[in-house]
């Protein structure tokens, strides 16, 4: 509550405090709680890996300058910051979705050249036809 | 050149609306201008169809707000949400990429292993089919040597006319047939044989006995000489345990003075019928 005093003074807080002194609207409220579960979700979907590591970590600082900006009252930056968290947590769970799907593409690729190499060595050895 | 002065007035016009400063490249409008279309062009954009569109309504909309000078921050925004947007679309059309080469290589993989499984059974008929020539062959081979198929397996007798009396030498006449029993079992290491010396009932058994051991270690020694391996012969001294003919007249105990070359194709029945 501390902050309402402090901030007082920022043109957008002012604006905030003449609008009705009432904090954000349930719209903003909801859309940011949306985006704390989609980081949670991304969160887990990731895990440790490094794929998607990078956009998983500027989805929380998004996401904490949409409570930020939420507690301060501004409305517009919380929506916008809660966004930007979506839109990130959702890269991310896409990027390390795609690093799964390419490995597995890869190592299909890399067994079936295995198998063909073992094909043609075996055709290798001399076939004899049937009529000897 | 067009763009420039389009940017100075914007940043001319923002100067204007709330004297702050617009710079001349705005980083995150400049990223979204160039994946937004790249992702729009893909062969593949419909896997991403929703964040496409996303994408470039976020993108028109920041090119606006930069034509009419509107705040950094707002088109930053809006350049942001087309910029990841088509990071998303680009994401979603490289998994389906790699998902469609997973299923391509699903069917590759079941041809080429189609393919060989019947490569391979080509292989083990031919192989199957030289198998029973070979056997044949040797069959044919024995049935020369007037081999008799018995339960125990082709049986080649060698007479008594082919051994100096009452000693265990091989006469010269024998080594023909030897010659051509070694080449039989030469040809197929797998190929077991066992055999047998025989007597009639003249003498003692000990002498009997040990005269049908002594006759069959000679054959096996005059097969070895020859070059036929060693783990293909077994060797056993009947006596005169099991006469083929009558004992009471000499034409009988000539037929039971013999030995015996046991030809089986499975070997465990060699080794069961030799004790």
């Amino acid at each position: 509550m501390n902050s309402w005093m402090t901030r007082a003074a920022a043109p957008l807080a002012l604006a905030g405090l003449l609008a009705g002194c009432s904090g954000v609207s349930d719209l903003t409220k909801e859309r940011v709680a949306r985006s704390e579960t989609s980081v949670q979700q991304a969160q887990q979907a990731i895990g440790n890996s490094e794929q998607g590591a990078l956009e998983l970590q500027r989805a929380k600082e998004n996401l904490d300058g949409a409570r930020k900006a939420m507690k301060d009252g501004d409305e517009k930056l919380a929506d916008r910051h809660a966004q930007l968290a979506q839109l990130d947590a959702e890269l991310a769970v896409s990027k390390s979705q795609t690093a799964a799907s390419r490995k597995a593409a890869d190592e299909m690729l890399a067994s079936i050249k295995q198998l063909r190499q073992e094909a043609e060595r075996t055709t290798d050895q001399p076939r004899t036809t049937n009529d000897q | 050149m067009n763009r420039y002065s389009l940017i100075l007035a914007a940043a001319a016009a923002a100067c204007v609306a709330a004297c702050s400063s617009t710079p001349e490249t705005i980083e995150e409008l400049e990223t979204a201008r160039a994946v937004v279309p790249q992702v729009e062009a893909s062969p593949r954009a419909g896997v991403a169809a929703t964040n496409i569109s996303e994408a470039r309504k976020a993108l028109d909309q920041a090119n606006r707000l930069a034509e009419k000078g509107g705040k950094v921050a707002d088109i930053q925004y809006e350049a942001t949400v087309a910029a990841r947007n088509a990071q998303i679309a680009n994401e979603k059309i490289l998994s389906a990429m790699a998902r469609d080469e997973i299923e391509k290589g699903t069917a590759e993989r079941q041809a080429v292993l189609t393919e060989a499984r019947t490569r391979e059974a080509d292989r083990n008929a031919q192989s199957a089919r030289s198998a029973e020539e070979r056997a044949k062959a040797l069959e044919q081979e024995l049935k020369d040597l007037q081999g008799k198929k018995t339960d125990r397996g082709v049986v080649v007798t060698l007479g008594d006319v082919l051994f100096d009396t009452g000693k265990a030498t091989l006469k010269p006449g024998a080594y023909t047939t030897i010659d051509r029993l070694a080449t039989v079992l030469k040809q197929d290491a797998n190929r077991k044989v066992l055999i047998e010396g025989h007597t009639d009932n003249v003498g003692t058994d000990e002498y009997n006995q040990g005269l049908s051991e002594r006759r069959a270690a000679s054959v096996q020694a005059a097969l070895f000489e020859r070059g036929v391996e060693a783990s293909q012969i077994s060797t056993v001294g009947k006596g005169e345990t099991t006469p083929v003919a009558g004992n009471d007249n000499p034409a009988g105990r000539q037929q039971n003075r013999r030995v015996e070359l046991v030809f089986q194709e499975d070997r465990s029945r060699v080794a069961s019928d030799s004790d």
